[in-house]
């Protein structure tokens, strides 16, 4: 499935067409239901985000035409903020993520090396740039939905001398991908 | 909000609000208050939206995972358990050939309207958006608008058909009984956006008809479609 493809069944989807998304669904749910599992670190509690995931989907995608993002980055966005926002509502920090969902970490496979041009390489270049610790933070935030609590406990800081690394970090990123 | 408010690299400003948002470390009530503002504010949501551009390139690391079969049919029981509405839109979508016909088109659009409507009450952002579906008109160009009458925006997902070389795609709005009104050349790429002037503003409402014309480069040089309309559609509230 090529990204016009999905954008079809996106627009599809938006007019109300079951059959698209259907399909929409078995295109795009095993990676959503990823990000679902590496946010969560619970089978049961991805199931149920990628359930309420999808309603969002069926509901919102009109506005997948006001984005700038690519059709499955989309989605992603949409399943990484619904996750995030889940596991922030929860009290209790997740058990262990990955001895929970027997993932290795992420290496990407040969399919994401394969994207992995142009504007992606350039995120992972800048991201270099960063200090080795700050760099990893913004990445294990990312894609584990880390919180600025999390973090500070983790690498020994205050929350708000966290935030200000982050911030920083960010912010030198914007300037790297600008240039 | 002005753009002095971005930079201030002590409070980080909107635009590192909006990175921390996508990044995802704020804790669940500063999420909220982002989630609302994103909402009635556009100009932070395309802030928001140019972070999760740049950041998206990180996420080709989530695995594939395959889902159980249970899962697309608890989704599908909370989204069509209601016979009535689901009932009458499969009978229309089986009757009738999907982009056939603006007429078919509407209609589809005034169900899945209806539908959302259903499903999530509206608010009032979303009082103010239009959609329209540009279908091809002998030719295969697909564009998907979303006009916001708010932001003076339109934006087009463009869904097939290639623009042919040394040619562009100009957009206009069509009133019955009137000349055409450009609105501009359509920007080359998959999600674009075009700006509404203030006077094109007020003859831009639910009913009018979009189309698009293939004309010269830079656009039609007359003021009026010079070259054959290769898609068009209604407009319709949301």
């Amino acid at each position: 499935m090529t990204a016009q493809d999905i954008t079809k069944l996106i627009v599809r989807t938006s007019m109300g067409d079951r059959g698209a998304f259907d399909l929409l669904y078995r295109q795009t749910s095993a990676k959503l239901f990823g990000v679902c599992l590496r946010i969560l670190g619970d089978r049961a509690e991805a199931e149920e985000a990628l359930q309420e995931i999808f309603v969002k989907i069926w509901t919102k995608a009109d506005r997948f035409a006001v984005s700038d993002l690519s059709p499955i980055s989309w989605l992603a966005a949409i399943a990484r903020n619904h996750a995030i926002d889940r596991i922030r509502a929860r009290r209790q920090p997740s058990v262990d993520l990955d001895a929970a969902l027997d993932v290795a970490d992420p290496t990407p496979g040969p399919e994401a090396a394969a994207m992995a041009s142009g504007e992606s390489e350039r995120i992972h270049l800048c991201l270099d740039e960063l200090d080795k610790d700050r760099a990893a933070a913004v990445r294990g935030a990312y894609l584990k939905g880390e919180s600025y609590a999390e973090l500070a406990e983790r690498h020994g800081v205050p929350l708000n001398t966290m935030r200000t690394w982050l911030r920083r970090s960010l912010m030198k990123l914007r300037e790297c991908l600008e240039r | 909000m002005s753009p002095a408010d971005d930079i201030s690299p002590d409070t980080g400003g909107d635009d590192i609000l909006a990175a921390e948002y996508v990044v995802g470390v704020l804790p669940a009530d500063e999420r909220r208050e982002v989630a609302a503002r994103i909402e009635r504010d556009p100009t932070f949501a395309r802030l928001v939206d140019g972070w999760e551009v740049r950041l998206s390139p990180l996420g080709s690391a989530y695995p594939e995972v395959a889902v159980p079969a249970a899962v697309k049919a608890a989704i599908d029981r909370r989204l069509f358990a209601t016979p009535a509405p689901s009932a009458a839109r499969a009978s229309l979508w089986s009757s009738l050939a999907f982009w056939r016909g603006l007429a078919a088109a509407a209609a589809a659009i005034a169900v899945a309207i209806a539908v959302a409507y259903f499903v999530a009450p509206p608010s009032d952002q979303s009082a103010q958006r239009y959609v329209a579906s540009l279908a091809p008109q002998q030719s295969d160009v697909h564009y998907f608008v979303v006009y916001d009458a708010r932001t003076q925006d339109i934006g087009l997902s463009h869904v097939t058909g290639a623009r042919p070389e040394g040619r562009d795609f100009e957009l206009w709005v069509i009133e019955e009984g009137k000349d055409p009104i450009s609105v501009g050349v359509i920007p080359v790429g998959q999600s674009v956006h075009l700006a509404v002037a203030q006077a094109l503003r007020d003859r831009i409402a639910a009913g009018a008809i979009f189309a698009i014309s293939l004309e010269p480069p830079g656009g039609s040089p007359t003021g009026q479609p010079t070259g054959p309309v290769v898609a068009s559609g209604d407009l319709h509230n949301v």
